[in-house]
């Protein structure tokens, strides 16, 4: 489904290289984990594939169900099943979460050629997943992120995932700021998602997430490459060694 | 000694006396001719004239103005078509090309209207007075509108000016409000053209508020995108007097939009809010000034402005407060969208406080559009230009929550997205 080559990315404004070299193919039905310390740039690596506009690809290629991934518009990634539930979702006062939702739906459906859902139907879809995910349904007739709890942020995140059923789910650290109930929440919402026509790349920092989103493969990244590939055996092997050890050793 | 140089006159002020002598007014003669002896004197005001420093009348207003005739009760009529009520179930008096038309629409229990061109505002200023020595000259139709005390009026009045389309003609309406004592009502003032034909229209409006009056008070300026447009509002506030002021600029390539407010009664609670949409080639300037004449008066204002295109925005805020004005409690606040590299914003606040013991605050932004909102709305499938109305419009909503009428709230809301449409 993924398939990254050589890639070099590197950041727009000041030139400083990211990504050096990077190789990364993920299969429909896979979940794959991405590990690495501060600054090996795991976080690039989720930007430049939902195509924010601040880095630049000086080498390599990202082939993404056979097309082109970086000749496509941040919204037609988006509508080709591409997301993003970003580390730090921003909070965007004036606009209500559920005129987001529905803008979101909407535009995607239309971009695929579909028809747009009705309001009883938006609203039903709504409903059933924020109950599975312990939302309060109130808390989206409020601005989009705004006023809710990091837990609450990550949530919806999880939420508009399985709105939006998109068919490579990127997490960027799902799992920071979130407490033990809120990991579980937020993990059984993405096992739920788990499906052989889909894949998700799940990136943290820890072994803990793994525990309940459990990877098909783990990859290592470190100075912009992935150093080591292994099955979720390596993340223990991580967890229990630390980084130094392994990146030396795969150095 | 002093030698006096004979000053050339502009195209437009040519235009203008011009259109004077030959209109032949045979009431209010005094006034007009006062009027247009200081627009002779003065001339059009310049940058030079400080309340005109970002809006330089002698340079944009076009020349070549005839006095509008009275349009046919047929245009009349047809003239409005184009722009359903804002308020359903108003009682709404008509103005065509500046002609007041009594189309018998009953008016509510409480309100009165007699069809009488009011008092002419103070033409006192010269060149700082243009926008009231025009309307003093030119007024054609007007009314003075009386709410009795203690009424509480239950449909909204509208005052509704509409261009008929008749090109390079100018009109003039001047209306009087006097709210009684205790009495509470709304009022939309809306003024309309079509796009591509260049016209002038001027309009002057006062409003008193009497003791305890609760008024509601909405402006919708929506000229064409040709059109010159020169207003003023002049309202006086007595003790406990409360009114909400909304003013909605979304149209017109020459707006200067002047409002005036005079506390002369403690208590009173004057709430200003305001959206400027500023599109295209489009120059809209609204200056403000609020004077606190006595002890313990509110005063809160609030303009959201989007300006895109070549458009130039301009907002002027004076706020004064006399020596006898203790515990004044006055806000302003101006914040800026600037959403192209040709388009500018010129925010002037004013404080001129006399009093030891009193609250004002004020302050300006100028943004652009939040990048990293854009991006997580874009990375959900929104298109870009989807994305861009949304900020813009969550940006101005915020503003239009002041408007209570919430049917009300919503046409607005539309006449945004059209020009949303439009220009972004």
């Amino acid at each position: 489904m993924l398939e990254i080559k050589n890639l070099h990315v590197r950041i727009e404004e000041d030139g400083t290289e990211i990504l050096r070299g990077l190789n990364l193919s993920v299969k429909a039905g896979e979940v794959a984990a991405i590990m690495g310390p501060n600054g090996s740039g795991k976080s690039t690596l989720s930007y430049v594939l939902s195509g924010k506009e601040d880095y630049e690809v000086t080498e390599g290629s990202i082939t993404y169900n056979g097309e082109d991934l970086l000749e496509m518009d941040v919204e037609e990634r988006a509508a080709a099943g591409v997301f993003l539930a970003f580390q730090y979702p921003v909070e965007i006062p004036g606009v209500p979460t559920m005129t987001f939702l529905k803008e979101a739906m909407n535009a995607q459906r239309k971009q695929r050629g579909e028809d747009e859902l009705t309001t009883p139907e938006f609203i039903k879809r709504v409903r059933a997943a924020a109950g599975d995910l312990k939302i309060d349904f109130n808390m989206l007739k409020r601005p989009v992120n705004v006023g809710f709890s990091g837990g609450e942020k990550k949530r919806a995140e999880i939420l508009q995932m399985s709105l939006l059923e998109p068919k490579l789910c990127i997490l960027d650290e799902t799992d920071s700021g979130l407490d033990i109930d809120a990991l579980k929440i937020v993990s059984d919402g993405v096992n739920h998602l788990r499906d052989p026509n889909r894949a998700v790349i799940v990136i943290t920092h820890y072994q803990r997430l793994l525990d309940h989103i459990v990877p098909d493969s783990v990859h290592v990244l470190s100075k912009g490459q992935i150093v080591k590939t292994g099955d979720k055996s390596l993340a223990l092997e991580l967890e229990a060694k630390g980084y130094a050890d392994i990146i030396d050793t795969a150095a | 000694m002093t030698a006096h140089t004979p000053r050339i006159l502009t195209e437009a002020e040519t235009a203008l006396i011009a259109a004077f002598e030959t209109a032949g007014f045979a009431d209010a003669v005094e006034a007009r001719a006062a009027a247009i002896e200081s627009l002779k004197e003065s001339g059009l005001p310049t940058r030079r004239v400080e309340a005109f420093h970002y809006t330089d009348l002698r340079a944009l207003m076009a020349a070549g103005y005839t006095l509008a005739k009275r349009p046919t009760d047929e245009i009349a009529q047809s003239s409005g078509d184009a722009f359903p009520r804002l308020v359903s179930d108003a009682a709404v008096l008509h103005f065509r090309d500046g002609h007041y038309f009594d189309r018998g629409e009953e008016l509510p229990d409480g309100v009165s209207v007699v069809a009488e061109l009011p008092e002419a505002p103070a033409v006192t200023n010269g060149a700082a007075d243009a926008v009231a020595a025009i309307n003093t000259a030119f007024s054609i139709g007007g009314t003075t509108v009386t709410v009795a005390p203690n009424a509480d009026v239950a449909r909204t009045v509208g005052l509704a000016h509409a261009q008929t389309g008749a090109a390079d003609t100018l009109g003039a309406i001047r209306n009087a409000i006097h709210v009684g004592k205790g009495a509470k009502c709304s009022f939309v003032d809306r003024g309309v053209g079509p796009n591509g034909v260049r016209y002038l229209f001027s309009s002057h409006t006062d409003l008193v508020l009497e003791e305890g009056a609760d008024v509601s008070f909405v402006m919708s300026i929506e000229e064409g995108d040709a059109a010159q447009r020169l207003s003023r509002l002049n309202v006086t506030l007595h003790k406990d007097a409360k009114l909400n002021l909304f003013l909605l600029n979304a149209g017109g390539k020459l707006v200067r939009q002047e409002i005036e407010f005079d506390f002369m009664g403690e208590g009173a609670d004057l709430n200003i809010a305001g959206i400027n949409l500023i599109g295209g080639e489009a120059h809209i300037d609204v200056t403000s000034r609020i004077t606190h004449h006595v002890p313990n008066t509110t005063a809160t204002e609030t303009f959201r402005n989007v300006a895109t295109g070549r458009g130039r925005g301009v907002f002027q805020g004076q706020i004064n407060v006399r020596q006898a004005a203790q515990l004044t409690d006055a806000r302003m606040a101006c914040n800026t969208l600037l959403l192209s590299d040709d388009c500018d914003f010129s925010a002037k606040p004013e404080l001129e406080i006399f009093a030891d013991d009193v609250q004002c605050a004020h302050g300006a932004t100028v943004a652009d559009l939040e990048k990293s909102y854009l991006f997580y709305l874009r990375a959900r499938g929104i298109s870009e230009v989807t994305a861009r109305r949304m900020l813009v419009k969550a940006f101005v909503a915020e503003v239009l929550e002041n408007v209570g009428d919430e049917a009300l709230a919503e046409r607005l809301e539309g006449i945004i997205d059209v020009w949303m449409g439009q220009h972004v």
